[in-house]
């Protein structure tokens, strides 16, 4: 990883080569925007709405759970932590990014963000852990996440009644072999974040059944940090 | 059923908690002055979320998926090449039902 990296950018060919660069992941994408639309509109939410809120929340795994909540009387509390556990890991991947992120202009910064998500965020991994300065491809790439999140799901929305089964997709599994070759990636540039990941792979294991989905996640990469500060140290 | 009034204000919430977590985590390390140690936490935070969301969908998943994940590390380790990673993944989560 660069220490302190400098001059930070965040240039329209670097947004251009991000959203290229996820065009492959946001195909699988679709078939879930999809299940999520159908999913919502027979959860009794307007084709609108679901569709609306695909754009403002963007988190997926946040809105499948919602809906579970989305019944009157909503329990908002409830729904308010189960969101905070599916998203806390948004907060964890702000933080890894900051000394490149706060190195740009407030309102760049904002914008950067407002569009950080998982395919996005492991896609930059690579690149910075080369040494690039430019956020264009995490900008880029968030904005191809959303335009694909907030477009399928207003498919499903509104063209409702047709069965989809995402599961025939293999979005699950496409996701997982991208997280998955990217961990692979980043550990073997830096080996010294072998005994990290192997940590953050058996807590996040090991604690699921006893933490609500998400924080074991969240345990887990504070866990895989703290070894990895504390190798350092040593 | 849920009404106009309950969905504004759920969405509200979702919508408020997504762009909070996404704003906070950059905007609160403006606050701590990096040292080498604090880095490596932070690098080591970063792989590690990526490695637990795939070990905490794994222990859940079909034996399929978890075939397919292995291979894709496989390939990965192979070719270097991410694309190339998933590629192979699909093919072997599609062709996983037909052998076994």
């Amino acid at each position: 990883m660069v220490r302190n990296p400098q001059n930070v950018t965040l240039s329209a060919a670097g947004v251009a080569r991000g959203m290229t660069r996820l065009l492959p992941i946001c195909l699988f994408v679709v078939p879930f925007g999809i299940a999520f639309g159908i999913a919502a509109t027979e959860g009794g939410i307007g084709p609108l709405q679901a569709t609306a809120m695909s754009g403002l929340v963007f988190t997926a795994t946040a809105q499948f759970a919602a809906l579970d909540f989305l019944n009157d009387p909503v329990a908002f509390f409830s729904l308010g932590l189960v969101a905070l556990a599916l998203s806390g890991r948004h907060l964890i991947m702000g933080a890894a990014l900051a000394q490149w992120i706060n190195r740009l202009p407030p309102g760049k910064r904002f914008l950067t963000l407002m569009f950080l998500s998982d395919a996005n965020f492991a896609d930059t991994q690579t690149l910075l852990q080369r040494g690039d300065t430019d956020l264009g491809p995490l900008l880029g790439g968030g904005l191809m996440l959303w335009i694909t999140w907030v477009a399928s799901t207003g498919i499903g929305a509104f063209g409702g009644d047709l069965l989809i089964n995402t599961e025939a997709f293999g979005f699950g599994v496409v996701m997982l072999c991208f997280f998955a070759a990217t961990a692979f990636g980043m550990v073997r540039s830096t080996p010294s974040l072998v005994l990290p990941v192997f940590v953050a792979i058996g807590v996040s294991a090991a604690t699921l059944p006893y933490l609500p989905n998400g924080w074991n996640i969240i345990l887990a990469a504070l866990l895989g940090g703290g070894v990895a500060a504390q190798c350092h140290a040593e | 059923m849920l009404s106009d009034g309950s969905y504004i204000i759920a969405v509200s919430v979702l919508a408020l908690i997504a762009l909070g977590t996404r704003l906070s985590g950059a905007f609160l390390m403006a606050w701590v002055t990096p040292t080498p140690r604090i880095e490596k936490f932070l690098q080591g935070m970063s792989v590690s979320v990526i490695a637990a969301l795939v070990a905490s969908a794994l222990v859940t998943a079909d034996l399929k998926t978890f075939v397919a994940t292995c291979s894709a590390i496989f390939i990965a380790a192979l070719s270097r090449s991410v694309i190339w990673a998933m590629i192979a993944g699909m093919i072997v989560a599609a062709a996983y039902p037909q052998v076994f």
